[in-house]
């Protein structure tokens, strides 16, 4: 026989020679196998437990979307059947959306209601933006007290700033218009909040990096910073979008009597004297939701993306 | 083609002086490493050469043009980032060509250029990828890529080897270091390693809370250290620092404590070489001081045969040996201090041996207790006196 070298792992040593066998190079061909079936009992501990889980978020998932459902059910059925209990809606009619299209003007609403939240909503993400990139990238005198004006503009109940805000608009010759809608609304402490929390975790040395190599302060918002926020920005977006959307106090309060929104399109179904008319009215309501189940449809990815991710690595 | 040159450049946070009145001067080609331990002003200082954190206090100078005042991306200075930084959204090919694209140049020249410095930096296959797929070596070198691509007048490298495993940082150090003579532009590199130190400088600056210790060819540095914390913090281990009283006897000095006597062997032997004239004014000097020995000129003789030792030196026992492969560190206990002696394996150390080791006059340093400042004999005085504080480097 040759020298013999110590048993290694890739070559066990050869069986038929002698002193190989009593060294007994280990097998890994079976071992581990063994283990697999061997922890039983928390197996079938953890399953009850998953179950448990699965059942109460079900319930709890139930419960969320019961109202909604409902909300399209009597949408759907016939205007007699509207105070119907059974939960399927038959026969399904689609009556109540055409009345609510005959007495307001849905798709006018439905513009305007759109103008409205997108403007708000990119107005608030830009000053955001502009406002957390100065917070993060730069120190200066009273930077701590105007951090806190933002936080304390969204802390302070809408009803405080309300009837100053309405004043202003009045002799602003606003009241009554999109634009007075808008453009108190145009910075949102919480955005402002928000994506700064993002920017401070925001990489240091890449801003350094963009200006060695250049870039005006400006330019490295756009082309360094914007691109690398794209999901917290599309969050955030959302976010404001749905506030926006969902505005129905503040609108009415400026237009007043005119069902310029479709918030306020659904008001007009309301009536105390001869009850709500909840076909029409369900039918408007789910109307005004859908643009924002399409929205969350179309971007989940990046809603959850950016609530879940903190930062950039 | 840039000459850097910093003049009593501070920079305070709060209380913290983080740098502290440091003036260098960095000639054109130069590769000027800054090295201290962590937190000793290093980043601040690149940083403030950069543009990117305006001093406290002094001037920065490129090309004797005062910039103290001008932005980051008119200083025609390129840096390269401990964290690389490199932009996540973008590919290697646009990371590379990032610098370009502010100066507005045209598309075909930027691509051109980039395809040019992924060849000097081997980056060609990965010009598709995003940062994130790559290696840590290869991120590194994209870095490197956008410093590159620009041309600049001189380099700024924040610790850029920090990051990459032992053998990658020894090949990326010989990568830069040809890079800069292909260059021949000026660098100034931030490293708290001294062995990047040692290879890669042309002169090393040795800072310690925020102030300028050394300046220095690496050799000077190592062989003739200003102060007690250089001597301390180059080598490995490090020079061994000793408290020790100086006295004059038999026409020379001596540094004497517990277990040590060691005649020493000061500044110029021109000035020195005769003992007769050197002793005589200083029969009753007592000068409390700091020994330096560096381990590897300590060398052993064993306890045993050292009746006849006529330089007798010091003497301890040995607590631990380390085994370094081609050479062995022995721990020994002097009097009251550990002492450190590296020589060939095997040095012939056994762990508790009483033992007596020898220097070299020549191999000895001396330091002044309190503030630390390397002495020097000067003939014309009485005693030994502290070297003139850190010249400015030219
Ligand atoms: N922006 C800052 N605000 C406050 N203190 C700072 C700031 N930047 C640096 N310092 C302080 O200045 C000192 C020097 O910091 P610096 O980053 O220059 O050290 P360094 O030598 O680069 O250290 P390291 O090797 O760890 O990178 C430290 O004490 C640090 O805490
Ligand atoms: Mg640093």
């Amino acid at each position: 026989m040759t020298l013999a070298t110590e048993p290694s792992v890739t070559e066990p040593a050869p069986p038929e020679g002698a002193d190989g066998a009593d060294t007994g190079a280990p097998s890994i061909g079976g071992a581990p196998m063994t283990n697999f079936d061997a922890p039983e009992t928390p197996g079938g501990r953890s399953r009850t437990r998953v179950v448990v889980g699965h059942l109460t978020l079900a319930v709890l998932g139930l419960a969320c979307i019961f109202p909604i459902y409902w909300l399209y059910a009597t949408s759907l059925r016939r205007p007699n059947d509207v105070y119907e209990v059974n939960p399927l809606p038959w026969p399904l009619s689609v009556d109540s959306y055409r009345t609510a299209i005959d007495e307001i003007d849905v798709l006018r609403l439905l513009l305007n209601t759109t103008v409205v939240a997108v403007l708000t909503a990119l107005g608030q993400l830009l000053t955001s933006l502009l406002a957390a990139y100065a917070f993060a990238a730069w120190n200066f005198p009273l930077k701590r007290l105007l951090y806190l004006a933002f936080v304390g503009s969204w802390l302070v109940p809408f009803q405080v700033a309300m009837l100053p805000n309405y004043v202003l608009l009045h002799q602003l010759g606003l009241l009554n218009t999109l634009s007075g809608v808008i453009v108190p609304n145009i910075v949102s402490g919480l955005g402002v909040l928000l994506l700064r929390q993002h920017l401070d975790g925001f990489p240091k040395e890449l801003l350094e990096a963009a200006r060695m190599d250049g870039r005006s302060s400006w330019s490295t918002l756009w082309t360094v910073v914007v691109p690398n926020l794209r999901a917290a920005l599309a969050a955030l977006g959302i976010l404001l979008l749905v506030n926006a959307w969902n505005e129905y106090f503040w609108p009415a309060l400026v237009l007043q009597r005119h069902n310029d929104v479709l918030q306020l399109g659904i008001r007009s179904f309301m009536s105390s004297t001869e009850g709500d008319d909840w076909g029409p009215l369900t039918a408007t309501a789910g109307l005004a939701c859908l643009p924002i189940f399409v929205i969350y449809l179309v971007l989940q990815r990046h809603v959850v993306s950016g609530f879940v991710r903190s930062g950039l690595r | 083609m840039s000459r850097i040159t910093v003049e009593n450049v501070t920079r305070r946070y709060g209380d913290v002086r983080a740098v502290d009145g440091v003036s260098l001067d960095v000639a054109h080609g130069d590769f000027l490493v800054l090295l201290g331990p962590s937190g000793c002003g290093k980043s601040t200082l690149l940083r403030m050469i950069a543009g990117l954190v305006p001093p406290s206090d002094g001037r920065v100078l490129v090309d004797g043009r005062d910039v103290t005042e001008t932005p980051a991306r008119d200083r025609d200075l390129a840096m390269v980032f401990q964290s690389y930084a490199l932009y996540p959204h973008l590919t290697v090919a646009r990371n590379i060509g990032f610098p370009l694209r502010t100066r507005r140049q045209r598309r075909a020249e930027i691509s051109a250029r980039v395809a040019e410095v992924a060849d000097i930096l081997d980056l060609g296959k990965l010009l598709d990828r995003r940062p994130r797929e790559l290696s840590g070596g290869q991120r590194q070198r994209v870095a490197l890529g956008r410093a590159l691509v620009r041309d600049p007048g001189a380099f700024l490298m924040d610790e850029p080897l920090s990051n990459l495993d032992a053998q990658l940082r020894t090949a990326t150090r010989t990568e830069i270091t040809e890079l800069h003579h292909r260059l021949g532009r000026t660098f100034v590199y931030v490293t708290h390693d001294q062995v990047e130190a040692m290879t890669m400088a042309t002169s090393v600056a040795v800072l310690n809370h925020g102030r300028l210790e050394q300046v220095g060819t690496p050799t000077e540095v190592y062989d003739t250290p200003a102060s007690a914390f250089v001597a301390g913090f180059l080598g490995s281990p490090p020079m061994n620092l000793l408290d020790a009283e100086v006295v004059a006897r038999d026409g020379r000095l001596h540094a004497v404590a517990a277990g040590v006597d060691v005649p020493l062997g000061l500044g110029d032997p021109g000035q020195q070489g005769e003992p007769g004239k050197q002793g005589e004014p200083g029969e009753q000097v007592r000068r409390p001081a700091v020994l330096g020995i560096r381990p590897e000129h300590l060398s052993l003789r064993p306890a045993a045969s050292d009746g006849a030792a006529p330089e007798a030196t010091l003497r301890g026992t040995v607590r631990t040996i380390e085994n370094l492969g081609s050479e062995e560190i022995a721990h020994c206990r002097v009097g009251a201090a550990e002492v450190a002696v590296r020589a060939r394996r095997p040095a012939g150390f056994t762990v508790g041996e009483a033992v007596v080791l020898t220097v070299r006059p020549e191999h000895t340093h001396l330091f002044d207790r309190e503030s630390g400042r390397r002495l020097v004999w000067r003939p014309d005085r009485d005693a030994p006196i502290p070297a003139a504080r850190v010249p400015v480097a030219t």
